[in-house]
């Protein structure tokens, strides 16, 4: 069973994500990039890694979610982040 | 006057009452049933040894939150309202034994597996891979009530004393600590972990 691995967490954390209890994902708001705690369990360091690197533009937030969001979802959660 | 659209918290609080009095009946038949099944051992047990068995009715903001917070991203969909029941959670009616030493938790873990043969098994994983369970857990479904399930823990005692101090600090802060509670800081700190909800 994939797991949230204390490597995995670190790696999030040296990239200045926060994990936010609430919304049970980890955010940075500077790049605006949000991942899920199901999406980091199920995808390999290597992977995160890569998607922490990916260029996005930082102007919208990006979900990082096993299952996309719908609209609804992105807009209460843009609302929360901010 | 216009008509207000009805949130998904709204629907969810309507589903918790109507499904009120199957969750209390549930918690008496089975607190009673561990109660009834545990008395050969709680009359053997030595001075020091305990086994202590509680029991909780989930409240109705803690039945939202718990289901929110299974969603990916922790938020509900509100334009798909359908998705979203509270028949889907396991411990609307939760039953805790504690117990001290580690012997006796694994003896009523014994007596437990047998009188309820058909519930699913559901263990409170440790911190590594490689850990024992932080505590035994089972669900499944009790005589009073088809609608709802319930679910019991046998967990140590110890463990389960921090859980309940824990609980109480991050779930039902005093009205000065719910500010706190949901600052920032709290919100954000880095090092929380995603563990099973206590009863």
């Amino acid at each position: 069973m994939p797991r949230l691995t204390a490597s995995k967490t670190e790696i999030l954390d040296e990239a200045g994500y926060a994990y936010s209890f609430d919304r049970q994902m980890y955010i940075n708001r500077k790049t605006k990039k949000a991942f899920s705690v199901e999406f980091v369990q199920d995808h390999s360091e290597e992977q995160i890694r890569k998607y922490i690197r990916e260029h996005t533009g930082g102007l919208k937030w990006r979900f990082y979610f096993n299952s996309p969001p719908s609209e609804t979802v992105k807009h209460e959660l843009e609302g929360v982040l901010g | 006057m216009a008509k207000t659209e009805r949130t998904v918290e709204d629907r969810l609080r309507e589903e918790y009452f109507d499904l009120l009095p199957d969750i209390r009946r549930v918690v008496d038949e089975l607190e009673a049933e561990v109660k009834h099944c545990l008395v050969p051992i709680s009359v053997r047990l030595d001075k020091y040894e305990r086994l202590v068995v509680t029991s909780r009715v989930k409240e109705c903001e803690s039945a939202l939150d718990s289901l929110r917070r299974r969603q990916e991203g922790a938020t509900f969909d509100s334009g798909k309202p359908e998705l979203y029941s509270l028949d889907s959670l396991n411990d609307l009616a939760g039953v805790r034994v504690l117990a001290f030493p580690h012997s006796r938790l694994a003896e009523a873990d014994r007596k437990l597996r047998e009188r309820f043969p058909s519930w699913t098994a559901d263990p409170v994983p440790g911190y590594d891979e490689n850990d024992e369970p932080l505590a035994l857990k089972y669900f499944g479904y009790c005589r009073a009530s088809d609608r709802i399930r319930a679910e019991f823990q046998i967990v140590p005692m110890l463990t389960a004393l921090f859980w309940e101090v824990e609980h109480s600090v991050i779930y039902k802060p005093s009205p000065r600590l719910k500010g706190v509670a949901r600052s920032l800081e709290m919100q954000q700190h880095p090092r929380c972990s995603q563990r099973a909800e206590g009863l």
